[in-house]
Protein backbone atom coordinates (compact mmCIF):
# COMPACT_ATOMS: atom_id res chain seq x y z
CA UNK A 1 0.00 0.00 0.00
CA UNK A 2 1.77 3.02 -1.00
CA UNK A 3 0.75 6.57 -1.37
CA UNK A 4 3.11 9.65 -3.62
CA UNK A 5 2.84 13.17 -4.18
CA UNK A 6 4.77 15.51 -6.08
CA UNK A 7 5.73 19.57 -5.95
CA UNK A 8 6.68 21.81 -8.68
CA UNK A 9 8.46 24.21 -6.72
CA UNK A 10 7.80 27.21 -8.80
CA UNK A 11 4.35 26.29 -8.95
CA UNK A 12 3.82 25.86 -5.33
CA UNK A 13 5.66 29.49 -5.27
CA UNK A 14 3.24 31.29 -7.52
CA UNK A 15 0.20 29.03 -6.25
CA UNK A 16 0.66 29.31 -3.25
CA UNK A 17 1.67 31.69 -0.24
CA UNK A 18 2.18 29.49 2.91
CA UNK A 19 3.22 32.57 4.68
CA UNK A 20 -0.35 33.67 4.58
CA UNK A 21 -2.11 34.30 7.93
CA UNK A 22 -3.27 30.68 9.09
CA UNK A 23 -1.92 28.99 6.28
CA UNK A 24 1.09 27.14 8.78
CA UNK A 25 -2.07 26.71 11.57
CA UNK A 26 -4.13 24.83 9.73
CA UNK A 27 -2.03 22.47 7.93
CA UNK A 28 1.18 21.58 10.16
CA UNK A 29 1.40 20.46 14.26
CA UNK A 30 3.54 22.80 16.25
CA UNK A 31 6.01 20.90 15.78
CA UNK A 32 6.09 20.71 12.39
CA UNK A 33 5.94 24.46 12.41
CA UNK A 34 9.24 23.95 13.89
CA UNK A 35 10.75 22.22 11.49
CA UNK A 36 9.74 25.06 8.75
CA UNK A 37 11.19 28.32 11.25
CA UNK A 38 14.51 26.61 12.28
CA UNK A 39 14.96 25.24 8.57
CA UNK A 40 17.61 27.60 6.42
CA UNK A 41 15.38 26.44 2.96
CA UNK A 42 11.74 26.76 4.88
CA UNK A 43 9.95 26.73 1.02
CA UNK A 44 11.75 23.28 0.86
CA UNK A 45 10.48 22.06 3.91
CA UNK A 46 6.88 23.20 3.73
CA UNK A 47 6.54 21.09 0.59
CA UNK A 48 9.01 18.42 1.89
CA UNK A 49 6.14 18.05 4.86
CA UNK A 50 3.61 18.18 2.70
CA UNK A 51 4.10 15.71 0.23
CA UNK A 52 5.10 13.43 3.67
CA UNK A 53 1.34 13.90 4.66
CA UNK A 54 -0.09 13.94 1.45
CA UNK A 55 1.61 10.49 0.08
CA UNK A 56 0.76 8.99 3.75
CA UNK A 57 -2.64 10.01 3.20
CA UNK A 58 -3.06 8.24 -0.33
CA UNK A 59 -1.36 5.15 0.90
CA UNK A 60 -4.16 5.45 4.15
CA UNK A 61 -6.89 5.85 2.00
CA UNK A 62 -6.21 2.96 -0.38
CA UNK A 63 -6.21 0.43 2.53
CA UNK A 64 -8.77 1.87 4.74
CA UNK A 65 -10.71 3.90 2.69
CA UNK A 66 -12.73 7.00 3.16
CA UNK A 67 -12.16 10.54 2.15
CA UNK A 68 -11.09 13.55 4.00
CA UNK A 69 -9.29 16.81 4.60
CA UNK A 70 -7.11 16.38 8.07
CA UNK A 71 -3.46 17.56 6.91
CA UNK A 72 -2.66 18.59 10.47
CA UNK A 73 -3.17 15.10 11.72
CA UNK A 74 -0.57 13.20 9.89
CA UNK A 75 2.10 14.28 12.30
CA UNK A 76 5.39 14.07 10.63
CA UNK A 77 8.75 13.47 11.98
CA UNK A 78 11.82 13.79 9.75
CA UNK A 79 14.35 11.28 10.36
CA UNK A 80 17.18 12.46 7.75
CA UNK A 81 17.64 14.97 4.72
CA UNK A 82 15.50 11.91 2.77
CA UNK A 83 13.62 9.76 4.96
CA UNK A 84 10.80 10.45 7.27
CA UNK A 85 7.99 8.92 9.54
CA UNK A 86 4.50 10.01 9.32
CA UNK A 87 1.36 8.83 11.54
CA UNK A 88 -2.37 8.44 11.95
CA UNK A 89 -4.70 6.71 13.43
CA UNK A 90 -1.85 4.63 15.54
CA UNK A 91 -0.66 3.99 11.69
CA UNK A 92 3.19 4.42 10.85
CA UNK A 93 4.23 5.15 7.08
CA UNK A 94 8.32 5.65 6.36
CA UNK A 95 8.35 8.03 3.72
CA UNK A 96 10.98 8.91 1.24
CA UNK A 97 11.56 12.31 -0.33
CA UNK A 98 13.58 13.25 -3.23
CA UNK A 99 14.67 16.77 -3.07
CA UNK A 100 15.92 19.29 -6.16
CA UNK A 101 15.13 22.87 -6.81
CA UNK A 102 13.14 22.11 -9.21
CA UNK A 103 10.36 19.81 -7.43
CA UNK A 104 10.02 17.66 -4.29
CA UNK A 105 8.94 14.09 -4.38
CA UNK A 106 7.88 12.02 -1.57
CA UNK A 107 6.50 7.91 -1.12
CA UNK A 108 5.12 6.56 1.60
CA UNK A 109 4.81 3.14 2.30
CA UNK A 110 3.70 1.20 5.54
CA UNK A 111 6.56 1.28 8.68
CA UNK A 112 8.18 -2.02 8.76
CA UNK A 113 7.11 -3.93 5.38
CA UNK A 114 9.74 -4.80 3.21
CA UNK A 115 8.06 -4.22 -0.04
CA UNK A 116 9.43 -2.72 -2.69
CA UNK A 117 7.61 -1.15 -5.54
CA UNK A 118 7.86 -3.11 -8.91
CA UNK A 119 8.45 0.06 -10.54
CA UNK A 120 9.12 3.42 -9.67
CA UNK A 121 9.14 7.08 -12.38
CA UNK A 122 9.01 9.88 -12.14
CA UNK A 123 9.25 12.99 -15.60
CA UNK A 124 9.12 15.57 -16.88
CA UNK A 125 5.71 16.79 -18.06
CA UNK A 126 5.00 18.26 -22.08
CA UNK A 127 1.86 20.11 -21.21
CA UNK A 128 0.00 21.43 -18.43
CA UNK A 129 -3.68 20.79 -19.04
CA UNK A 130 -5.19 18.25 -16.57
CA UNK A 131 -7.01 15.66 -19.20
CA UNK A 132 -3.92 15.85 -21.45
CA UNK A 133 -1.88 15.37 -18.57
CA UNK A 134 -3.86 12.06 -17.62
CA UNK A 135 -3.98 10.65 -20.81
CA UNK A 136 -0.22 11.16 -21.32
CA UNK A 137 0.36 9.60 -17.64
CA UNK A 138 -1.48 6.43 -18.39
CA UNK A 139 -0.33 6.32 -21.36
CA UNK A 140 3.32 6.19 -19.80
CA UNK A 141 2.54 3.74 -17.33
CA UNK A 142 0.93 1.35 -19.47
CA UNK A 143 3.60 1.54 -21.70
CA UNK A 144 6.22 0.91 -18.30
CA UNK A 145 4.36 -1.81 -17.44
CA UNK A 146 4.08 -3.27 -20.58
CA UNK A 147 7.91 -3.23 -21.10
CA UNK A 148 8.88 -4.85 -17.59
CA UNK A 149 5.77 -7.81 -17.28
CA UNK A 150 5.72 -8.25 -21.26
CA UNK A 151 1.63 -7.71 -20.87
CA UNK A 152 0.49 -6.74 -24.05
CA UNK A 153 -0.43 -2.73 -24.33
CA UNK A 154 -4.39 -3.42 -25.30
CA UNK A 155 -5.13 -5.53 -22.69
CA UNK A 156 -4.23 -2.87 -20.04
CA UNK A 157 -6.27 0.32 -18.98
CA UNK A 158 -5.58 2.68 -15.95
CA UNK A 159 -8.63 2.82 -13.90
CA UNK A 160 -10.09 4.51 -10.55
CA UNK A 161 -12.01 3.26 -8.12
CA UNK A 162 -15.51 4.95 -6.45
CA UNK A 163 -13.00 7.02 -4.43
CA UNK A 164 -10.89 8.31 -7.21
CA UNK A 165 -7.88 5.84 -5.90
CA UNK A 166 -6.15 4.47 -9.36
CA UNK A 167 -5.26 0.53 -10.37
CA UNK A 168 -3.54 -0.80 -13.47
CA UNK A 169 -6.12 -2.99 -14.84
CA UNK A 170 -4.88 -5.87 -16.56
CA UNK A 171 -7.80 -8.38 -18.71
CA UNK A 172 -10.45 -9.44 -16.39
CA UNK A 173 -9.08 -10.59 -13.03
CA UNK A 174 -5.75 -8.68 -12.01
CA UNK A 175 -5.53 -5.25 -10.80
CA UNK A 176 -2.52 -3.64 -10.18
CA UNK A 177 -2.12 -0.81 -7.25
CA UNK A 178 -0.79 2.12 -9.36
CA UNK A 179 -0.04 5.71 -7.33
CA UNK A 180 0.51 8.59 -9.61
CA UNK A 181 1.02 12.21 -8.81
CA UNK A 182 1.68 15.65 -10.79
CA UNK A 183 1.62 18.92 -9.96
CA UNK A 184 2.86 21.74 -12.86
CA UNK A 185 5.55 20.01 -14.96
CA UNK A 186 6.44 17.02 -13.21
CA UNK A 187 4.70 13.77 -12.52
CA UNK A 188 5.39 10.10 -10.97
CA UNK A 189 3.96 7.11 -10.76
CA UNK A 190 5.02 3.55 -8.66
CA UNK A 191 3.34 0.31 -9.39
CA UNK A 192 3.27 -1.76 -6.50
CA UNK B 1 -28.63 33.95 3.60
CA UNK B 2 -30.44 32.05 0.51
CA UNK B 3 -28.54 28.60 -0.98
CA UNK B 4 -28.09 30.30 -3.95
CA UNK B 5 -26.76 33.46 -2.44
CA UNK B 6 -24.78 30.78 -0.87
CA UNK B 7 -23.29 29.33 -3.85
CA UNK B 8 -22.70 32.67 -5.62
CA UNK B 9 -20.36 33.58 -2.90
CA UNK B 10 -18.44 30.36 -2.70
CA UNK B 11 -18.09 30.86 -6.23
CA UNK B 12 -16.26 33.57 -5.83
CA UNK B 13 -14.14 32.36 -3.34
CA UNK B 14 -12.63 29.61 -5.31
CA UNK B 15 -12.32 31.20 -8.63
CA UNK B 16 -8.69 31.76 -7.83
CA UNK B 17 -8.08 28.06 -7.08
CA UNK B 18 -9.69 26.32 -9.78
CA UNK B 19 -8.44 24.28 -12.89
CA UNK B 20 -11.04 22.97 -14.44
CA UNK B 21 -13.56 25.86 -15.93
CA UNK B 22 -16.34 23.06 -17.38
CA UNK B 23 -16.44 22.26 -13.41
CA UNK B 24 -16.76 25.33 -13.01
CA UNK B 25 -19.44 26.74 -15.02
CA UNK B 26 -21.67 24.15 -13.54
CA UNK B 27 -21.11 24.52 -9.99
CA UNK B 28 -23.35 23.25 -8.31
CA UNK B 29 -24.35 21.55 -4.52
CA UNK B 30 -22.65 18.70 -5.54
CA UNK B 31 -19.81 19.76 -6.95
CA UNK B 32 -16.51 18.24 -5.37
CA UNK B 33 -13.53 21.12 -5.07
CA UNK B 34 -10.92 18.05 -5.94
CA UNK B 35 -12.31 15.92 -8.55
CA UNK B 36 -14.74 18.12 -10.29
CA UNK B 37 -12.98 21.28 -9.91
CA UNK B 38 -9.69 20.48 -9.66
CA UNK B 39 -8.26 22.63 -7.27
CA UNK B 40 -5.06 21.56 -5.95
CA UNK B 41 -5.26 19.63 -2.31
CA UNK B 42 -2.58 22.63 -0.92
CA UNK B 43 -5.11 25.50 -2.16
CA UNK B 44 -8.27 24.31 -0.24
CA UNK B 45 -6.40 25.41 2.78
CA UNK B 46 -6.60 28.78 1.21
CA UNK B 47 -10.50 28.50 0.36
CA UNK B 48 -10.99 27.39 3.71
CA UNK B 49 -9.15 30.47 5.27
CA UNK B 50 -10.80 32.86 2.81
CA UNK B 51 -14.10 31.30 3.81
CA UNK B 52 -13.31 31.85 7.01
CA UNK B 53 -12.29 35.62 6.45
CA UNK B 54 -15.53 35.84 3.71
CA UNK B 55 -18.19 34.85 6.29
CA UNK B 56 -15.68 36.03 9.57
CA UNK B 57 -16.35 32.44 11.12
CA UNK B 58 -13.86 29.93 12.52
CA UNK B 59 -13.51 26.76 10.61
CA UNK B 60 -12.73 24.05 13.03
CA UNK B 61 -10.47 20.72 12.32
CA UNK B 62 -13.42 18.69 12.55
CA UNK B 63 -15.42 20.84 10.16
CA UNK B 64 -12.18 21.13 8.00
CA UNK B 65 -11.87 17.38 7.81
CA UNK B 66 -15.18 17.01 5.89
CA UNK B 67 -14.68 20.25 3.70
CA UNK B 68 -14.12 18.79 0.14
CA UNK B 69 -17.72 19.82 -1.70
CA UNK B 70 -20.13 22.27 -2.00
CA UNK B 71 -22.58 21.17 0.06
CA UNK B 72 -20.34 20.11 3.24
CA UNK B 73 -19.32 24.01 2.81
CA UNK B 74 -22.49 25.27 2.69
CA UNK B 75 -23.46 22.93 5.96
CA UNK B 76 -20.65 24.03 7.77
CA UNK B 77 -20.99 27.71 6.76
CA UNK B 78 -24.56 27.72 8.22
CA UNK B 79 -23.89 26.03 11.00
CA UNK B 80 -21.42 28.21 12.11
CA UNK B 81 -23.60 31.42 11.09
CA UNK B 82 -26.34 30.16 13.01
CA UNK B 83 -23.57 29.89 16.29
CA UNK B 84 -22.81 33.43 15.81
Amino acid sequence: MTGNDIVDMRVAATESNWRRKGFLEKIFSLQEQEYIKDSCAPDEMVWKLWTMKESAYKAYTRQFGGRFYTPQKFSCTVLSATTGLVVFNNIYYQTNTITTKNYIYSIARPAGVENPDLINSYFYLPQTHYYKTQSFIYKKIIACYNSVTGQIKKNLAVVKDKNGIPFLSCGIDLQVPVSITHHGQFAAFTIH
Amino acid sequence: MTNEALIEKLKEIVKPYVKNEEGFNNLNENTDFLSDLKINSANLVDVILDIETEFDILIDNDSMEKMLNVKAAMEIINTKLAEK
